[in-house]
């Protein structure tokens, strides 16, 4: 943990939790941010002491105002400054000199408006390290605490949430006060809703590590506009996730593929930035949502409900459509029916008519009331086949909607499984889906939209069962080595390596490369290929030169000393007939790669999550298909297996239509070394090992060309 | 006008606009962090010292003006 993150630690508590909170710089004007905080904050009912400092002001709304901060005789937990930004910087020294540990900066008008905001900003940032403060935003809606130890609503928002356990995190304060409302209006609580503006000093990475620990948090939600340290936010979800096992749920826009237009090797135009935030989300294990409304579709089936026993779901309902509609959509997301017993079916049998459909999903009829639906549940829910159930109703004109709501919530207290309901339509149900907002049964206007969450939730429980580690294994290289040769190339402003020094890195690394040499005469190159033994290949090493085989530096398949001498007289005449202007280095010989299944390994570096891996089918394909999966490095090996799996050029691997088996073992053994030397070395801007040959299941797989950019 | 003219009058100014004792300004009072001004009174106090200098300042540079010598150099600038 660096020394921010350790200060950030402690005052987040101070944040959420204050004894005192001075609201810097407000005044008694309704309808203006500087009033209205002050107001939120008496509204709510803060279970401390307010202090409002405001310079034109005596008192506001019967409480007595400071001039300054540092006038207030009491210590203060908390600072809220809503001054506008050109005199914020005063109003945090002040509070610095105070004492204030915590701080929240509403004002907008810093890194958000340009160069002169941003470096306003940086002088924020100074002044709170100089006291070893910490402060949310600038250019954020505030932050709201709703544990009643605490009643904190330190932002503009028009109304105070309800309690609950979902935290809301977000980079936008516009969308907070949507999400509030829209929270409102389903009955959705909240433990802490913090927006976090422009993220100055307090991260979204320090307030995952808050949350985790925060006994009212049972879920975290979360929205980004840009991840500036990818890496330390999936550490940070991952460890959230393992530690708490607390669900993180993401929302990320602003998408782009500006990074990937700009690369220079295969892998760097493959790799789309958003497709690597999928893949390094999915790597930590956070779920990464499109919209608000699947966001919190599973965040109220997760929060409000048990967890489901299995992915074994039960459907009761009253209409036949919308059942089978439902099984459909269950199926698709990966859940099961359940299979009842002859007990459970017995029951059915014995509580509802003979036309009643017994069999999962079980149709009530339309003419049912409260008490099938209730004998319905309390059958499901006694099966032990049973991982959950879903409950649909449409509204005829028989039907107590209010009452089997009502006794929906009442029957799901007694089991220790979730529930889930669907009233399909609008005005009629309306009463009853408050009901089950109220008592907190999850609802879903479409019963199919349940069976998304449902399943993401179960996949996600299940995932806490198997470590997903980023790092399982220990290896140890000869990074001096490496070092070494980056370090040389770099000191000779050099942007590539050439070939005989790329196979030097990776073969440190443990990668399978073939035996090779690097000669400058005729002589060397026979006794050399001579020693390697035959056949060998022969490329011309030049910086001047990209595509080898176009010039004639590459001669395959050489099987002897006396042509492995016409083949080094060959390749310079070619050369120097095709390019005389390129000044050859010499000749690269290595033994020539036995047939196999070819495949690519690459690396890129994103902006955000730093080294990430790619793999893929090699050759033409990899360019037409575009059949590659990614990983952020490093990679263990069982994720690497994941990787090479994800892949339709698996099937190939594993063994088809006569092709044997091939060794995927040792080549996500050599996924794993190569993200390891990415991380290791940043200075490696790309990397391709393209073509890399896998051979049959237990005869390992060798690189037969690579290529590294500095 | 010489410049404690101009200081006088701004400060006076400044204590109409905001409706405090005169006693209050200072040299180096910030008209919002230290006088409490809010945007409104901001550009109401360009409005007034317009009128008192019988001058015509360019709003952009004159609300960046945050303390009352700053105001003094930027007014005093315009008169002569």
């Amino acid at each position: 943990m660096t020394k921010r993150a350790s200060v950030h630690s402690k005052n987040l508590q101070t944040i959420f939790y204050p004894n005192s909170v001075a609201i810097v710089g407000t005044n008694k004007v309704k309808g203006t941010v500087p009033g209205d905080i002050f107001t939120n904050i008496l509204d709510a009912e803060l279970n401390g002491v307010i202090y409002p400092v405001s310079p034109g002001e005596k008192f506001i709304k019967g409480v007595k105002t400071y001039k300054y901060v540092v006038d207030i005789p009491d210590p203060v937990d908390l600072a809220v400054i809503v001054f506008p930004s050109s005199v914020c910087n005063k109003a945090l020294e002040q509070c610095g000199q105070k004492g204030i540990k915590a701080v929240i900066i509403i004002s907008a008008g810093f890194k958000e408006v340009g160069e002169k905001g941003l470096k306003k900003e940086m002088e924020l940032l100074e002044i709170a390290e100089k006291y070893d403060m910490s402060f949310i935003g600038p250019n954020c809606l505030g932050v709201i605490n709703t544990d009643p130890f605490s009643r904190l609503n330190a932002s503009f928002a028009r109304k105070f949430p309800a309690e609950g356990n979902i935290a809301f995190l977000s980079q936008s304060g516009a969308l907070c006060t949507a999400v509030l409302d829209y929270a409102l209006a389903k009955n959705i609580g909240f433990s802490k809703f913090v927006s976090f503006g422009n993220k100055a000093d307090i991260s979204e990475i320090d307030l995952l590590y808050y949350l985790m620990d925060d006994e009212q948090t049972k879920i975290i939600l979360l929205y980004l506009e840009e991840i500036s340290d990818g890496q330390g936010l999936i550490k940070a979800a991952q460890d959230v996730i393992q530690k708490s096992q607390k669900p993180v749920l993401i929302m990320k826009s602003g998408r782009t593929s500006a990074g990937a237009s700009a690369a220079a090797s295969h892998t760097g135009s493959l790799a789309g930035s958003d497709q690597i935030c999928d893949v390094a989300f999915r790597q930590a294990g956070i779920i990464r949502c499109e919209n608000i409304e699947e966001m919190f579709n599973i965040a109220i089936a997760y929060a409000y409900q048990p967890i489901p026993k299995s992915d074994k779901v039960a459907i009761i309902t009253n209409a036949g459509g919308p059942g089978v509609l439902t099984t459909d959509a269950a199926i698709k997301a990966g859940l099961q029916l359940a299979k009842f017993s002859e007990e459970t079916t017995l029951a059915l049998k014995k509580s509802l008519p003979a036309a009643a459909n017994i069999k999962n999903p079980v149709d009530v009829i339309g003419d049912a009331r409260a008490d099938r639906y209730i004998a319905a549940i309390n059958a499901a829910m006694t099966d032990g086949d049973v991982g959950s159930v879903i409950v649909i109703l449409t509204p005829q004109s028989m039907t107590d909607i209010d009452t089997i709501a009502f006794e929906i919530a009442q029957a799901s207290k007694h089991y220790d499984k979730p529930v889930y309901a669907s009233f399909m339509g609008e005005a009629d149900v309306a009463s009853g889906i408050r009901i089950l907002q109220q008592h907190h049964i999850p609802h879903y206007i479409l019963p199919e939209s349940v069976c998304n969450p449902l399943a993401t939730i179960y996949n996600f429980c299940q995932s806490l069962k198997t470590e997903n580690k980023l790092v399982t294994t220990d290896l140890s290289f000869n990074k001096d080595a490496v070092n070494s040769i980056l370090s040389s190339a770099q000191n000779d402003n050099k942007s590539y390596l050439p070939e005989y020094l790329a196979v030097k890195v990776i073969q440190e690394y443990g990668l399978p490369v073939l035996e090779n040499r690097f000669v400058k005469t005729e002589d060397e190159a026979a006794r050399m290929a001579g020693e390697i033994g035959f056949p060998v290949v022969m490329k011309v090493m030049s910086e001047d030169i990209v595509h080898k085989f176009d010039v004639g530096g590459i001669v395959l398949d050489i099987q002897s000393e006396e042509d492995a001498k016409t083949a080094f007289r060959s390749i310079h005449e070619k050369v120097n007939k095709a390019m005389p202007e390129a000044v050859i280095d010499g000749i690269y010989i290595a033994r020539q790669v036995p047939k196999g299944t070819e495949v690519i390994l690459g690396v890129k570096k994103d902006p955000s999550f730093g080294p990430v891996i790619m793999f893929g089918l090699g050759g033409i394909f990899v360019e037409i298909f575009k059949d590659v999966s990614f990983r952020v490095a490093p990679v263990s090996k069982q994720e690497a297996i994941r990787m090479i799996n994800e892949t339709k050029a698996s099937k190939l691997l594993a063994g088809a239509r006569g092709i044997p088996e091939m060794d995927v073992d040792s080549l996500a053994e050599a996924i794993e070394k190569l993200s390891h030397l990415a991380v290791d070395f940043p200075q490696i801007s790309e990397l391709d090992i393209n073509p890399m040959i896998v051979l049959e299941k237990g005869k390992g797989c060798f690189v037969a060309d690579t290529k590294i950019i500095l | 006008m010489e410049k404690e003219e101009v200081k006088n009058k701004v400060k006076k100014v400044v204590a109409q606009v905001l409706k405090i004792d005169q006693s209050e300004v200072e040299d180096d009072s910030n008209f919002i962090f230290d006088l409490g001004a809010d945007s409104m009174q901001s550009i109401q106090l360009v409005a007034a010292f317009e009128e008192e200098f019988n001058i015509e300042m360019d709003e952009d540079e004159a609300v960046a003006v945050q303390t009352i010598s700053e105001a003094v150099d930027f007014i005093s600038g315009y008169l002569n």
